[in-house]
């Protein structure tokens, strides 16, 4: 096996790693995973880097980080070449184009250091906007919230078609076929998520991008590929020519990183991905990859660029602040965070949006933000119990959250954790305005000694006859804003009874109670 | 009478006539279970209290033949362990699923429609895995088999009922005994919401009417409620376990009216203080005098 095949290889076996963990991050009913589903996540030295320094904070996983940091020391950027999975895709999605390489001028690689610098400027200033664009992040986020619903909807549509047209043996097969795939890819129910649309085009535009030049993402716009190509800076693992290289052209047509542009001979350690395409497709055998003083070129970024980049990564910080959300004593009644979330500001330091927690959310209720957390919170996690409550005794999401946005509760914490308040829309209620009886939301309350409670009263309906009905009251201590009573509440469209973020524990301001 | 009735009775008639006198007692046995309406048996082990009861009513081939697909329905509503009383008890519904086997069925089927998020129910209830490991097939709700089903009630026309417990050769209900805000206890016929589809908080509206008529739709051969634990108050999730009472019961019968009537007794209430139950037996559902009832009481 030649190095490329074996380098295809190694990428098709993270991939499917990738995936596998992906797919397991979903319950079967115990309140654990199993496997360590956010394992890329961990190994995200950019991720890691940036949370340490907006929140100041370690994350759990802040060893393992380094590991990639070390091995890209010693080894160039081989994360990106050979483990990435979004570069993998990037490679697949790369087969529709003929060409490696399209126009696009090679100073452009320059992007993705400015936007590095941008990020942890502002990571530095406490904002943390790294998971936008990290590309583990935006991958598990692309796929949590866009392409496996859309996936797991077309595979439902093929199979629910060839069910109603009942087919004889046709169906049958069809449905042994849906079982099998039930149990392996498809998720326990179709996940629906708001801004699922955008994400979707948001990651397809990526692929796209493909088709202008290959990799384009990895050249020109990653900062996770800038920061390993930093730290590339000094690999002794270095590229060589023998006497044999006759300047034909052949490896840096099929460069996939921005390691050679224009010659053959001009070589950049921080630019290559040790795909080593070039060392196999050499018609000479002129080309060799071996453990060497460290190449001494380095990409001049200019000055004024990086100080710019720099700047502009700190006025980010109070311009994504100018919204009310800092303003002391504002929340936004919508804004129901996960139970574990730290206080607001502590939260939005360390959130990167990967969208774990949304994908593992039994119920579907977390979903994307949108402007309930300002611009900066876009893509955080909010709950909304009219798509999902929150599992009484449910405590995945905190389990899974890569930087600790979300602290890992036990299920007696959990329990105690208030995320906000039920309050009742008597106008809507059946038996507070309809004289109708309706015990739902108390049916479902699932502290031990309810939150709803029941008040027995005699009211009169529309022929003046007597009813008795019990109205529903919500108890303030014992509420903790799971949601369940609105998810359930018979009255569809605007519910009877909604949970507000007042009263959650995380906040010392949004309270209630003395 | 149908045909296989007939033939069993006509065996079972000529068996008698051919037997010496002491094996027609032993017949007889059989005939005199028929006259019993509620077997209540106590015991520590709720499998043993099962077979004890099922024994009582004349034993599991009077209600399922060879070769039978059977509905085992137990209560699977909520993601709460045993032993906090808000699902049927793991080892009661294992015990009946097996006693089914054992007497002869083809297949069967354990599933609910729950409340909470159906896989932690499934696994925390522990019924999932007692039921399998004593030969069930457990499963999760498909919605596309709920078919929309006439049931010209009071309260309901029609509502989607799930297609399996309709196409069973036998139902078996076996619910728990509950406190419950509404309906003030749920017992077996309040079960039947677990195989109504749609939008079924909307039936609390009518509740007691409308459980009359899904009962009536979905008749079962047979009904053992568990009172292994029951669940005093704060129903029918609870989660306090000062809210659970331990009486090591269950009872077993044919008229559901009459085993949710008698279950009454167990909180210190009477079937004429429950909706539903009243509602029932004015149908003629069931009997829910349980003074005219012939009740046998077992120690197990």
């Amino acid at each position: 096996m030649n190095i490329m095949n074996l380098r295809r290889a190694v990428q098709g076996f993270f991939l499917l790693l990738f995936l596998f963990l992906f797919l397991q991050t979903e319950t079967k009913g115990d309140n654990t995973l199993g496997y360590p589903v956010k394992l890329f996540l961990d190994f995200d030295p950019l991720i890691s880097f940036s949370s340490l320094l907006s929140s100041r904070a370690v994350t759990g996983a802040f060893f393992l980080s380094v590991l990639i940091l070390l091995l890209t020391a010693v080894l160039g950027r081989v994360f990106c070449g050979w483990i990435c999975p979004l570069g993998t895709l990037n490679n697949l999605a790369g087969l529709l184009k003929k060409k490696q390489k399209g126009h696009i001028p090679p100073g452009s690689r320059r992007i993705k250091y400015y936007l590095l610098i941008f990020l942890l400027a502002s990571s530095l200033f406490t904002l943390q906007l790294t998971g936008i664009v990290d590309p583990l992040s935006l991958l598990i986020r692309s796929f949590s919230l866009s392409i496996y619903p859309l996936f797991n909807s077309a595979v439902r549509a093929v199979f629910e078609t060839l069910y109603a047209l009942q087919v004889p043996a046709v169906t049958d097969f069809s449905e042994w076929i849906y079982s099998i795939l039930k149990k392996s890819v498809l998720s326990f129910q179709q996940p629906y998520f708001i801004q699922g649309v955008f994400l979707g085009l948001f990651f397809f535009v990526i692929l796209a991008l493909n088709l202008v030049e290959k990799r384009l993402w990895c050249k020109y716009l990653c900062p996770l590929g800038a920061l390993l190509g930093v730290f590339s800076r000094f690999s002794p693992l270095r590229r060589s020519l023998s006497e044999g290289c006759n300047d034909c052209g052949l490896c840096s047509a099929a460069c996939q990183g921005g390691a050679l542009h224009g010659s053959d001979r001009s070589w950049e350690t921080s630019e290559c991905l040790y795909c080593m395409n070039c060392d196999d497709l050499c018609p000479h055998n002129a080309v060799s990859f071996g453990f060497g003083r460290p190449a001494s070129t380095a990409m001049d970024l200019g000055r004024r660029n990086v100080i710019s980049s720099f700047l502009a990564g700190i006025v980010a910080v109070p311009l994504l602040r100018t919204g009310p959300f800092s303003r002391s004593g504002y929340s936004h009644p919508k804004l129901i965070r996960p139970p574990g979330s730290l206080e607001e500001g502590k939260f939005l330091e360390r959130c990167v949006k990967c969208g774990e927690c949304m994908k593992v959310c039994v119920t579907n209720g977390l979903q994307p933000a949108l402007t309930e957390a300002g611009l900066e919170g876009i893509w955080s996690p909010v709950l909304v119990p009219r798509m999902g409550y929150c599992e009484y005794g449910c405590t995945l999401c905190g389990q899974v959250c890569p930087t600790g946005a979300i602290r890992k509760l036990t299920p007696d914490e959990k329990k105690k954790t208030r995320i906000g308040l039920a309050v009742i829309d008597r106008g809507r209620c059946l038996p507070h305005s309809y004289s109708t009886p309706c015990i739902v939301c108390e049916e479902v309350c699932p502290t031990p000694k309810k939150a709803i409670w029941l008040e027995k009263v005699k009211v009169k309906d529309g022929n003046g006859k007597e009813v008795i009905l019990r109205q529903p009251r919500v108890d303030l201590e014992r509420c903790i804003g799971c949601g369940i009573c609105e998810t359930k509440c018979p009255v569809l469209g605007m519910p009877a009874i909604y949970i507000t973020s007042l009263g959650e524990s995380r906040s010392k301001e949004n309270r209630l109670l003395l | 009478m149908n045909r296989r009735e007939f033939i069993k009775k006509a065996a079972l008639a000529g068996i008698t006539l051919s037997l010496p006198d002491g094996l027609i007692s032993l017949a007889g046995s059989a005939e005199a279970a028929r006259q019993i309406d509620l077997v209540v048996v106590q015991g520590s082990s709720p499998s043993k209290i099962v077979r004890a009861a099922v024994d009582g009513m004349g034993g599991m081939k009077r209600f399922v033949s060879r070769g039978d697909i059977v509905v085992v329905k137990p209560n699977i509503g909520w993601d709460r362990t045993p032993e906090r009383a808000a699902n049927t008890n793991p080892q009661v519904v294992a015990a009946v699923v097996a006693l089914c086997l054992e007497a002869g069925a083809r297949k069967v089927k354990v599933f609910d429609r729950p409340v909470n998020d159906a896989r932690r129910c499934y696994k925390q209830s522990g019924i999932a895995d007692a039921a399998a490991a004593a030969g069930a097939e457990v499963s999760y709700i498909d919605e596309r088999r709920f078919k929309e089903v006439r049931l010209g009630g009071l309260a309901l026309k029609s509502w989607p009922l799930y297609q399996d417990i309709l196409e069973a050769d036998k139902v078996i209900n076996v619910p728990i005994a509950k406190h419950h805000g509404l309906a003030t206890l749920t017992m077996a016929m309040k079960n039947w919401m677990g195989v109504m589809g749609g939008s079924r908080g909307r039936i609390h509206q009518n509740l007691d009417e409308a459980l009359v008529d899904v009962a009536r739709t979905v008749r079962p051969a047979l009904t053992i409620l568990d009172a292994v634990r029951i669940l005093t108050a704060n129903g029918p999730q609870g989660g306090d376990l000062r809210d659970v009472k331990r009486l090591d019961t269950v009872i077993a019968g044919v008229d559901q009216v009459a085993v949710d009537s008698f279950g009454a007794t167990l909180f210190g209430m009477k079937g004429g203080d429950l909706g539903y139950v009243v509602a029932g037996h004015r149908a003629g559902l069931g009997r829910m005098d349980i003074t005219k009832l012939k009740v046998k009481k077992i120690k197990a």
